[in-house]
């Protein structure tokens, strides 16, 4: 061959375009500073120790009980995210989050209410009602996330369509289902044993069971995505669809995969729901689908498909939840909040399409060998 | 004219103002313009006839017209003005259509004229018209035609680009001969002929064979289709190609070339006919049926079908055989880089990393990660639509090497191009299309340029039917 080989440039791990790296450094930025600012300017509280009966000055942001709560409040946004993310990777949208997320909450429910202290099934070892209830919890949603896939897949309409339908449709059934009535009095063994077990730490009782399946599910997701042929298959169908055609790819059977995930994460949301809050109604997660999709992109996913990390996605419910937050710490009028959340959200694209064209332009500069 | 790739379409899309030139004047009436727009061209007097139709489907036949200029009153349209506009020029151009109808309703014909409409509208005296008769009837040929001989009369200026040489002929004064982007030669129509054209637009003497190119031994068949057809795309195609084979594709754009090749791919629903894979019959109903059975299509449109630009160039190779990169569904990631380096270093790909976003390599360095991704995948029969478009020189020569060095290696490979010293130099033999009919099936020795070319075209048959053919021809 007469062609030269191109000039031997040395591959360095860490060199190159590595597309999410810079982009959650900067979320994390965003989310230290947030912290910060709030930890300074939130100001303290007296606090009272149960144990000592001594009274100290606790700063009001950085207060186990804060922590924990915000933990614990981002953990059903973030687990819902992240399956929100999947979707919008392959370049769909799921509006019907919010309403699996109450239908799997109200099944949930009605099968726990059955074995509770006063239900028919009353007495029923943990060990069979716990997995029980998670079966029925996750599975619903599995389900429905499911039937939106293949509504996507075979009736070939948009997402956006499939999922505004579903959503009405899954909100319906749990309605005719609970009557419009609340459903409560779980196995203690679902509730206190496992979602809201409790542990004290220096006097401030935490409940760190959702922050730990909210990390489990993300980093599971983040494994699944960069490690597993469905998901480098998931970028490949965001990225270019027709070219996954082209390339011999299960574009079909990847969809609904990913609508069942976000269904699934649903699921494991309304579960830790149901165990911390011990009720649900068919009024659950109302308007969660927006919040869900704001903290997806937020977190760096691209609603045009391709791009999106479930760290992200983590970061992004986290930094919402953390302004939720700051706006009662620093007591601001609650009815700003949907202005300053708003606001945020359209920043965050901002900043992403300026990251973009940055990108762009270093791309374009890189010598072409 | 010139052949595809010339560059004729470029240099009108440059007159009327689609993109920018990089160096160079031009002048309308005597007075240097640069045009930024096409709205700055148009009000220079410059309107362009698109060879793809370039409008808006969705709106009227009237709106079309006048989109750069829509009557307003205050600022509300005006749309009994606008119909009464649409309905003048439309009868100039001799259109027949009903000016409320949305666009998308017509036909490709009827576009056609409307496109032609709106240019008028425009109050052009310089008409930019990029193979304007590609898509017509004959009937509407004849009076488009008839058009451009009035606007002559009235003192409009044409630039008329086509590929059909009667045509030429029949309308113009001068002809430009355009090569891989050189002007060739301008020359008034009255002191040349059909012959003298044609071997202007083939121009350069033939290269030499490729050293692997002598004849070699054909191995086992691996492809065959037999009475392979789609409504309205193709009928009756038959051949076959063997291991170590390259079949060439002669054929004008829209003859059905690609669409054969969509078939067998499984892209296409609605083709009937029988195709046999090594020997058995297996009619791909997907492309993943298709790369199952080892066929792997590295199509014209590499950055719409070929490629996900946003990923690594090493994720695009791997694409198509990542189940056999993995263990229970987890990618293992060591044998996927063996595999990256492997292809990167057969295929003298050249990017600073494996890892940079497939979009920043040139085209032909592209081209070769969409064969990569089939080789990686170990397709033993690749379609290649198009190899080389859009890919500079130095690197067509390579992949022409390429192409050639995986026939050896015992590739079957089918190749479909629209330049004809490619599709001569590459092939061990030629089949020649024509509106979707297999009009030949040469052998190397009996494909000459000439003798393809006139297959392409029909030249030689009597004008009048190759006026009325349907579909859009693209080559001379």
């Amino acid at each position: 061959m007469a062609i030269e080989p191109g000039p031997e440039v040395p591959v360095k791990p860490g060199m190159g375009f590595r597309r999410s790296r810079f982009k959650e450094t900067g979320l994390m930025g965003v989310l230290v500073a947030l912290g910060m600012f709030l930890s300074i300017f939130g100001g303290s509280l007296p606090v009272t120790n149960r144990d000592t009966g001594e009274v100290v000055r606790v700063n009001k942001f950085l207060r186990a009980d804060n922590l924990d709560k915000l933990a614990k409040n981002t953990s059903f946004f973030a687990i819902m995210a992240v399956g929100a993310t999947f979707v919008i990777i392959t370049g769909g949208i799921d509006l019907s989050v919010g309403a699996v997320y109450c239908l799997a909450a109200v099944c949930g429910a009605m099968f726990l209410n059955r074995f509770g202290p006063h239900g028919a099934g009353a007495g029923a070892p943990a060990f069979l009602v716990v997995p029980g209830a998670l079966l029925v919890c996750l599975g619903a949603g599995a389900l429905c996330g499911f039937i939106n896939g293949l509504g996507v897949v075979g009736l070939r309409v948009h997402s956006f369509v499939i999922t505004l339908g579903t959503m009405a449709i899954y909100r319906g059934i749990a309605f005719v289902m609970t009557k419009a009535q609340a459903f409560t009095d779980f196995p203690p063994a679902f509730t206190d044993g496992f979602v809201r077990r409790e542990i004290h730490c220096y006097g401030a009782s935490l409940y760190p069971v959702p922050l730990a399946i909210m990390i489990g599910v993300t980093a599971f997701a983040w494994w699944y995505l960069k490690h597993s042929v469905t998901g480098r298959h998931i970028f490949a169908v965001g990225g270019n669809e027709q070219a996954s055609l082209f390339s011999g790819l299960p574009v079909n059977w990847v969809k609904v995969k990913v609508y069942t995930f976000s269904g699934l994460a649903a699921g494991i949301a309304a579960m830790i729901m149901l165990g911390y809050y011990g009720s649900a109604s068919s009024d659950a997660g109302k308007g969660y689908e927006l919040d869900v999709i704001a903290a997806a992109v937020v977190g760096g996913a691209s609603l045009a498909g391709g791009r999106g990390t479930a760290w992200g996605a983590l970061l992004g419910a986290l930094i919402i939840q953390v302004i939720n937050n700051g706006i009662i710490i620093l007591n601001i009028d609650q009815n700003y909040s949907q202005i300053i959340i708003g606001t945020v959200i359209v920043l965050a694209v901002l900043l992403d399409r300026i990251n973009n064209t940055l990108r762009e332009r270093r791309m374009t500069r890189a010598p072409r060998p | 004219m010139g052949e595809n790739g010339a560059g004729k379409s470029t240099l009108g899309k440059i007159l009327a103002g689609i993109h920018r030139p990089d160096e160079g004047s031009l002048e309308v009436e005597g007075v240097e313009r640069r045009f930024h727009s096409p709205l700055e061209a148009q009000r220079t007097g410059v309107a362009i006839v698109h060879q793809e139709l370039l409008f808006c489907p969705n709106l009227s036949v009237a709106e079309n017209i006048s989109l750069a200029r829509l009557p307003s009153r205050a600022g509300r349209l005006d749309w009994r003005k606008l119909g009464e506009r649409a309905r003048f020029y439309l009868e100039q151009v001799g259109a027949e259509c009903e000016v409320h109808e949305e666009l998308s309703r017509l036909s490709t014909g009827q576009k056609q004229m409307v496109q032609i409409a709106a240019a008028l509208a425009t109050g052009a005296r310089i008409f930019v018209m990029d193979e304007p008769t590609s898509s017509l009837s004959a009937v509407e040929t004849q009076r488009l035609e008839e058009l451009v001989a009035k606007l002559r009369r009235n003192g409009a200026t044409i630039l008329y680009v086509s590929h059909r040489l009667e045509e030429i002929f029949r309308l113009c004064d001068m002809v430009t001969v355009m090569r891989d982007g050189q002007q060739v030669a301008t020359i008034p129509l009255a002191q040349t002929n059909e012959a003298e054209l044609v071997k202007l637009m083939i121009g350069r003497s033939w290269q030499k064979r490729l050293p692997g190119q002598v004849e070699r031994a054909a191995g086992p068949e691996r492809l065959r289709v037999e009475n392979f057809s789609s409504p309205e795309k193709f009928h009756d195609i038959n051949f076959s190609i063997r291991s170590g084979e390259v079949l060439g594709v002669a054929g004008l754009v829209g003859s059905g070339r690609s669409e054969v090749a969509l078939g067998i791919f499984g892209l296409d629903r609605a083709v009937s006919g029988r195709v046999f894979v090594d020997g058995k019959e297996a009619r791909p109903r997907s492309p993943r049926e298709a790369m199952k059975l080892g066929i792997g299509l590295v199509s014209e449109d590499r950055k719409g079908q070929g490629l996900v630009l946003d990923m690594e160039c090493g994720e695009n190779i791997t694409l198509s055989s990542l189940d056999r990169l993995s263990r229970g569904g987890v990618i293992r990631r060591g044998g996927e880089r063996k595999v990256i380096a492997r292809f990167f270093e057969k295929l003298r790909i050249k990017a600073a990393s494996p890892q940079i976003p497939a979009q920043t390599l040139s085209g032909g360095n592209q081209q070769k990660l969409v064969l990569a991704k089939w080789l990686a995948r170990e397709s033993r029969v690749l379609i290649l639509d198009e190899p080389t478009r859009g890919v500079d020189i130095g690197a067509k020569g390579e992949i022409h090497r390429l192409i050639d060095e995986l026939a050896a290696a015992g590739h079957a490979i089918l190749m479909i191009s629209s330049e004809l010293p490619e599709v001569l130099n590459l092939s061990t033999r030629v089949i020649v299309m024509r509106n979707g009919r297999l009009v030949a099936n040469l052998d190397r020795s009996e494909a000459t340029a000439e003798r393809v070319l006139k297959m392409m075209t029909g030249c030689g048959e009597t004008a009048a039917s190759s006026a009325g053919e349907p579909g859009g021809q693209e080559l001379i």
